[in-house]
């Protein structure tokens, strides 16, 4: 089935079978492979992407139910210039990362709520509901949450 | 490199960690494996015709069609197995004749993807007859299911210490009983197992995310009746191991065999469905103890029995439980100690080293027992374990049942572990709760662990090089490989402050045995105790070798050029110097190779936990957790202390919520995957305050200690503990872990024990 994917800005035409995950033409069609499967059930997140903006698992959505839309991944989180993304370097300076195979999921999920709301540093309960939407076996979670608080008091200042 | 905590931070942040599954190998299969829907069975037929001819599929066998297929390897190492447990008890890559844990292999299709590889998997057809299964060792104990005809299920029978005479029990002024569960977990590291393997040449490179590179090319070496020069093992970004990728699984075994038979790369790439019904599993023991004290709380003896589950094949980790009973004493100086062991086959994938290996069953057994003495008792659990504490001055210490600790000082971990909690002001608030009917009843537990690093005697040494190039750079080099620990900024920051030299002129080459011939590998938690130690002491032979070369240089004496931040100059005061560029330019390439053997190190900690718990709801609410530990001199506070606090959490996890089910016919409830298995996630995280304080170990000049492990140890009996606290019950084995509200629930309805009765 021919689809149109636009990635991290860049639109892509392919074809692909109906079944596919979308996980799975990021990764092997693509070559995009910073979205890592961690359970392909849709619970621990590790493969998270924001389709229009918004965080979805990319092991539940099938590749072609995306045609037409706009794909971030974790490879189009640093700036144009190649800066880093402010969760890029607040989840380094928490030591929020320890493998690192969970990461690209935690950043994509926390980059769709500071898109979404410029005032998430005022709201605890919103960015733990983002820490625990996903899953990580190595830091215990709290870094995570400080790297993502910190990233959003950061995004609120430099907008303010 | 400023603006990264850790020089692996870059590119795991930005999408560019290179994890085996990222790998891109032209022309390379995917394997897919037909697994057995039942426990424990017969087989009688497997019938791959069908899946041959779906398109895409590029071959699908069974153990009948590869009668040349190596059984999977075991391993003697670190005493995991015996010969005697591993005689008649082959473990088959591929289901030969009969099906003996869930999930076992019975075909593997490879396709042209992993969708290919699947489609073929579905229509294999196999035939099983179904067998009683058995999936505790309680169950499986006396043989009236066997796993192998004609052989007990007792694989291995263990002891440490010697048999307690029975007149200490009956003189004693105190005995207690108790019987735990050590519940079966699941290491879940987020990337499960993968291996991709490449023919080249008479070659082969094998890519996977694993702890032990030089034992897998050492293992598929013999397998393949090659010499190990002829693999290349290669460990790349490893997403989490914690003890958990170690070994040649079977299917490692599959995938090499097939990719040199067809002479194209073959990887597997495993999925957590999979990873849930066949990784290895952790703990998994079922115990029985007895501890006696005198009327002043003094320990007398202390028993531990264990029935140790290691799954359907002895080869791996049947030896593990001697982990627990050699640190079956924990921190006291019960001066008798008797631990036995039997390790029994049961119908589940093997038991295997899970973060912490042996050591959390030792020291919730111990822990646990110890709360229950001192209700018994009716003093304060704290004051019980002072009483009896090793000395500080008592180190070395012989424990009786063979472990000389090396060095400690439990009561100042245990003084600043309830500082830090406020155990006074606890204590009033259970008080001041106790006497409010409807308050909710408040807990509070604490665990003293003492744990064993490094490795054990035979294991205890690491490879390493470092080699100094004509810019003035550093490659170090070791035998590690690490899966998240954060190698990369550590071991480089440390060779450089051991050379006086910019962190920025070190880097690190590990997990490559084409690199580094000789290796162990990550495991035991001794990456700082023996790798670190290693490369400290390679830097030393460094600056000797430098000393030398510029003495002959200059023609002076050695002792007259002396090492002063990188640079060798004359104790003379002239104006000679030589940085490390200048002396490999004029005096050719240096490189400077080492094994160094640390001893055992025993880290140690108090662990404090304080719970609210709902009779009602039957929840746990953990209110505050503070975990002290020591593993002496720490090489970088901010990874340390990141991994006590992931421990600490998979120790929540293994306390309240993580725990294998089965059904009657030993198939584990998995049907929703990480819905069935509960992993912690952030809702379940209490807060939580990581101190330390720093013993070193006079086994290395460094004096690290094993970090990483802690939390797994420490933490589930104090939260155990405080739930029983908060219940008062007077029967721990109603407690039995995971705490979950239906065993709370009823925990909060048995008769509770009355303060101060003996």
């Amino acid at each position: 089935m021919k689809i149109t994917l636009t990635v991290n800005g860049t639109a892509h035409a392919l074809d692909v079978e109906p079944r596919r995950l979308l996980a799975d033409v990021l990764r092997d069609d693509l070559g995009l492979t910073g979205t890592h499967l961690g359970c392909e059930h849709g619970i621990c997140g590790a493969c998270s992407v924001l389709m229009d903006g918004e965080a979805v698992r990319a092991c539940l959505v099938l590749a072609v139910q995306c045609d037409g839309r706009s794909i971030r991944t974790v490879e189009g989180l640093a700036g144009p210039d190649g800066e880093p993304h402010p969760l890029q370097r607040a989840f380094s300076a928490e030591h929020a990362l320890q493998c690192g195979f969970c990461t690209p999921g935690f950043l994509m999920v926390a980059a769709g709520a500071l898109d979404a709301d410029p005032d998430l540093a005022d709201k605890p309960d919103a960015i733990e509901g983002v820490v625990g939407s996903n899953i990580c076996r190595c830091t215990g979670y709290e870094p995570i949450r400080r790297a993502i608080a910190r990233a959003a008091r950061e995004k609120r200042e430099t907008t303010a | 490199m400023e603006r990264w905590t850790r020089r692996e931070d870059e590119r795991l942040l930005t999408g560019k960690g290179r994890y085996v599954a990222d790998i891109h190998v032209p022309g390379c299969l995917d394997a897919a494996f037909v697994r057995s829907k039942v426990a424990h069975g017969s087989l009688r037929s497997v019938d791959c015709a069908a899946a041959r001819d779906v398109p895409g599929v590029v071959g699908a066998w069974s153990a009948a069609d590869l009668p040349d297929l190596p059984p999977v390897p075991y391993t003697l190492l670190a005493r995991l197995s015996t010969e005697e447990a591993v005689a008649g008890r082959e473990w088959p890559a591929l289901v030969k004749d009969r099906v003996r844990y869930p999930g076992e292999a019975l075909a593997v299709v490879l396709g042209e993807d992993r969708y290919r590889a699947e489609d073929g998997a579905a229509e294999v057809t196999a035939v099983v007859d179904p067998l009683p299964a058995v999936v505790t060792p309680s169950a499986a104990l006396d043989d009236s299911v066997r796993l192998f005809d004609g052989l007990s299920n007792t694989a291995l029978r263990g002891e440490a210490g010697a048999p307690i005479d029975p007149a200490v029990w009956q003189d004693a002024a105190a005995v207690v009983e108790a019987t735990y569960r050590q519940q079966l977990l699941m290491p879940s590291p987020m990337e499960c197992r993968t291996i991709l393997a490449v023919p080249e040449g008479d070659r082969l490179t094998v890519w996977s995310g694993h702890q032990m590179p030089h034992r897998l090319r050492r293992e598929l070496a013999a397998l393949l009746g090659w010499s190990a020069d002829r693999i290349r093992v290669v460990v790349p970004d490893t997403g989490g191991a914690f003890g958990s990728k170690s070994a040649a699984f079977p299917e490692f075994v599959v995938v090499a065999y097939l990719a040199v038979t067809l002479g194209r790369p073959v990887r597997w790439i495993e999925d957590r469905l999979e990873s849930m019904l066949v990784a290895t599993r952790g703990r998994g023991q079922d115990q029985t103890v007895r501890l006696a004290a005198d009327a002043e709380g003094r320990l007398l003896a202390y028993e531990l029995t264990i029935n140790a589950d290691v799954g359907a094949y002895p080869h791996l980790g049947v030896g593990l439980p001697m982990q627990t009973a050699w640190m079956a004493p924990g921190a006291y100086t019960t001066p008798h100690v008797h631990a036995t062991l039997r390790s029994v086959l049961t119908n589940t994938m093997v038991t295997y080293p899970y973060r912490g290996a042996g050591r959390p069953e030792a020291a919730i057994a111990i822990e646990r027992t110890m709360d229950l003495l001192a209700r018994r008792l009716g003093v304060d659990p704290i004051e019980l374990r002072r009483r009896n504490f090793i000395p500080p001055d008592a180190f070395p210490y012989d424990t009786p049942t063979g472990r000389r600790y090396d060095s400690g000082n439990y009561a100042a971990a245990l003084d600043l572990a309830l500082e830090t909690v406020g155990y006074t002001e606890w204590r009033a608030e259970q008080a001041r709760r106790r006497s409010d009917p409807d308050a909710l009843p408040l807990g509070i537990g604490v665990s003293c662990y003492v744990e064993r690093s490094g490795g054990e005697p035979g294991g205890l040494h690491e490879f390493g090089s470092l080699e100094v190039h004509e810019d003035g750079t550093v490659t170090a080099r070791c035998g590690a490989a690490p899966s998240g620990q954060g190698h990369e900024t550590v071991f480089p920051a440390l060779v450089a402050k051991t050379l006086g030299i910019p962190e920025a002129q070190v880097r690190l080459v590990e997990g490559d045995t084409d690199e580094q011939p000789e290796g162990l590998g990550s495991f035991a938690s001794r990456s700082a105790q023996v790798d670190g130690a290693m490369f400290q002491q390679t830097a030393g032979l460094l600056i000797e070798q430098a000393r030398e070369r510029a003495a002959r240089l200059w023609d002076l004496p050695v002792d007259k050029v002396a090492w002063a931040d990188g640079s060798v100059h004359t104790t003379s005061g002239d104006s000679a110097v030589l940085g490390l560029a200048e002396l490999v330019k004029a005096t050719g390439p240096l490189r400077v190779e080492s094994r160094y053997e640390a001893g055992m190190a025993f880290p140690f900690g108090a662990h404090v936990a304080v719970t609210e718990v709902d009779p009602d709801l039957g929840t746990v609410n953990v209110l505050r957790l503070v975990a002290v530990d020591d593993c002496g001199v720490v090489l970088n506070p901010t990874v340390v202390h990141g991994q006590a606090y992931g421990s600490a959490v998979q120790g929540i996890g293994q306390a309240l919520y993580e725990g294998m089910t089965f059904d009657a016919d030993g198939v584990p409830h998995l049907a929703s995957g990480f819905l069935d298995y509960l992993l912690p996630t952030y809702t379940e995280i209490p807060p939580i305050e990581i101190k330390d304080t720093c013993t070193p170990s006079p086994s290395t000049p460094l004096g690290a200690k094993g970090a990483g492990e802690s939390g797994c140890i420490g933490t589930p009996a104090a939260i155990v503990n405080a739930v029983a606290d908060a219940l008062r019950i007077a029967d721990p084995d109603l407690l039995q872990m995971p705490l979950t509200p239906d065993s709370v629930w009823r925990a909060a309805r048995a008769p509770k024990h009355e303060e101060g009765v003996r």
